[in-house]
């Protein structure tokens, strides 16, 4: 009941915040909001038991695949936004036959170096992609009007929460529970463990695809350094940790912390502001592998049982 | 009798895969085993910590990039020659490491892989942007007569510098088989790499042999990069990569094969040589690695599938 008031307050503040505040902070939450995007995505994978260190590299084809339509093409950049989403997913889902069949420390490191794949072959393809130095719109979309680009990454992020918490909340969730606990006991319970991982693995890469691509439509422009840049990976895995790993309020919670401090020490702190996040992997990991979210609420809820049962069930 | 039959088999192939391309081209061939040294020389460490530690240390190539820059304020403060500087880098890059290993990866050696790669993960960012803090991210060099001196095969004329390489990853890799085989600690320390609760039953400070590979570990990367600076222009994130493709190449020689290391070194490093030869596609050379590390991780998972 409680909850419902919450995220109905909260939704209310989202939308009304562009109209109360001034650009620069329109533009920190627009930020906040795509690194969620991300973390969430990143979470949704882990909750199948697989870390994977290819956020950065769907999000960079997803924004090249954008920027190329828009530009070689003049396709209208929503479009883009949603074909970049498209490449990226079917990108996954044909490397997924292969990587999908490993597991936790080769799947991890597939991953990270398939993301240097994309990046050496897009900055070699430079008739198509523009090789080193990029590409660069004309216009961002909505002619840059910062507005408006909040409003459209503010209702991505809303679709891919609500993608997360339809993966806690229906049958899906129960299979890849059982893939992440014991797989061999997945899969003797008759679950089909690669079809399952190969949804996931989609689904998260069109994530990543269309928020590369809405980043890159914000921002007019692409280049192999900087799209393919491993903060597209390392902020989204810190903030779910912060957050709480395997739920979907954990990234939130931890996206919304961490993108404000980082948004405050890129002020105060020009070279090696990032530092911050290593700290905070290395903390979390050792001292509180649950993260923010979860002891928070245990200790706030009334209904103690019921906030046990939940985390039984999703540990 | 059939596993010597095809380590044979591989190295015969190797020599022939050499002479085939030091009769093609003889400074791809130079280029390529000077190259391919010096990526066996900085995988050999990454590799022990794998095979003992079982970490998958990904902070690896920060360590070297930490080791570069600590040899440059050398250079550039003291004005010590860079390849001085090897000793007190080494040195205080093996406190580093101890330091490190007993801050963070001391406490997830017993846990899952999730948390390993996370941990050096983490601690390879605050590496990198540490360096940022304190040195800035403006592009650095040194420059040495030496490092540019060369000698000449017949009609060809090849760097000399490169061969260091090859003998520092060939003394490295002696002294670490020797230090394996022959020391007291040696023997602990192959010991805990074959079954650490075995290890711990029978008396072996196993805590204490973690500490000590690790440390040794970073510790030759300060070799690495005092012999690097020379030849390298330094930024941060000079090192990330070495991190990657040093896996490859404990991937391709198999765990705790550590001669294997310096052939699959010099097989990828004339791998790149020659796709860097090819005019108009020499920015293609960096697939080579993740290309074979990518390959060599999916047919070993297919094998272990069946």
């Amino acid at each position: 009941m409680n909850n419902k008031y919450l995220i109905l307050i909260l939704l209310a503040v989202a939308i009304i915040f562009p109209l109360v505040f001034g650009s620069y902070f329109i533009h920190v939450l627009t930020t906040v909001f795509v690194f969620l995007a991300l973390s969430l995505s990143w979470d949704m994978m882990l909750r199948t038991g697989q870390l994977s260190f290819g956020t950065a590299g769907f999000f960079g084809l997803g924004a090249y695949m954008s920027v190329i339509v828009v530009l070689k093409l003049g396709w209208n950049p929503l479009f883009s936004i949603l074909l970049g989403g498209v490449f990226a997913g079917l990108i996954a889902f044909l490397l997924g036959f292969v990587v999908l069949r490993l597991r936790e420390i080769y799947f991890a490191i597939t991953t990270l170096a398939l993301t240097h794949v994309f990046s050496v072959i897009i900055r070699n393809l430079s008739d198509i992609t523009g090789g080193a130095s990029g590409l660069t719109l004309n216009t961002a979309i909505f002619g840059g009007s910062p507005v408006k680009i909040y409003y459209l990454i503010l209702f991505l992020t809303l679709v891919v929460i609500g993608v997360s918490e339809y993966f806690k909340r229906s049958k899906i969730h129960f299979a890849i529970n059982s893939i992440r606990n014991d797989e061999i006991t997945a899969k003797s319970s008759g679950i089909n463990v690669f079809k399952y991982l190969l949804l996931v693995f989609v689904i998260t890469s069109i994530i990543q695809g269309v928020i590369g691509a809405v980043y890159a439509q914000q921002y007019a422009f692409v280049e192999p350094e900087s799209t393919f840049s491993l903060n597209f990976l390392l902020l989204p895995i810190a903030m779910a940790l912060v957050g709480g790993i395997y739920s979907t309020n954990g990234p939130i919670i931890g996206a919304l912390i961490l993108g404000i401090i980082s948004e405050y020490l890129k002020l105060i702190m020009p070279y090696g502001h990032l530092i911050v996040y290593g700290l905070i992997i290395v903390v979390v990991v050792l001292f509180m592998p649950k993260g923010v979210y979860k002891p928070l609420k245990n200790k706030f809820s009334n209904n103690s049982l019921r906030g046990d049962a939940n985390a039984q069930s999703s540990n | 009798m059939s596993l010597s039959l095809k380590t044979n088999k591989i190295l015969l192939l190797f020599i022939a895969f050499l002479i085939i391309v030091g009769i093609w081209q003889p400074n791809v061939l130079m280029d390529g085993v000077q190259r391919g040294s010096m990526y066996a020389l900085i995988a050999l460490p990454l590799a022990l910590v794998l095979g003992i530690l079982g970490v998958l240390n990904l902070a690896h190539g920060d360590f070297l990039t930490v080791g570069l820059y600590l040899s440059y304020m050398l250079y550039s403060q003291f004005n010590m020659d860079p390849l001085l500087t090897m000793i007190p880098v080494t040195l205080s890059l093996i406190v580093l490491g101890g330091g490190i290993y007993l801050l963070t990866v001391k406490y997830v050696v017993d846990e899952g892989h999730l948390n390993q790669l996370l941990i050096t993960f983490g601690v390879s960012m605050i590496l990198i942007e540490g360096v940022k803090i304190i040195w800035t991210t403006r592009p650095r060099n040194v420059f040495t007569g030496y490092a540019y001196s060369a000698f000449s095969i017949g009609d060809y004329r090849f760097g000399a510098y490169g061969l260091i390489y090859l003998l520092m990853a060939v003394v490295v890799l002696v002294g670490l088989q020797l230090f394996l085989k022959k020391t007291r600690l040696g023997q602990a320390t192959f010991a805990v790499g074959q079954n650490p609760k075995g290890a711990k039953i029978i008396g072996i400070n196993v805590n204490f042999v973690y500490l000590f590979v690790f440390s040794i570990a970073v510790g030759i990367l300060g070799i690495v990069g005092a012999g690097m600076l020379p030849q390298t222009a330094i930024f941060p994130s000079v090192g990330s990569p070495f991190s990657l493709k040093s896996f490859a190449l404990a991937a391709m020689a198999g765990l705790g094969n550590l001669n294997g290391i310096l052939f699959a070194g010099i097989t990828l490093g004339v791998g790149e040589a020659i796709v860097n030869a090819i005019p108009g596609y020499s920015s293609w050379a960096d697939l080579v690695f993740f290309g074979v590390l990518i390959i060599v991780i999916l047919t070993r998972s297919f094998r272990e599938a069946r």
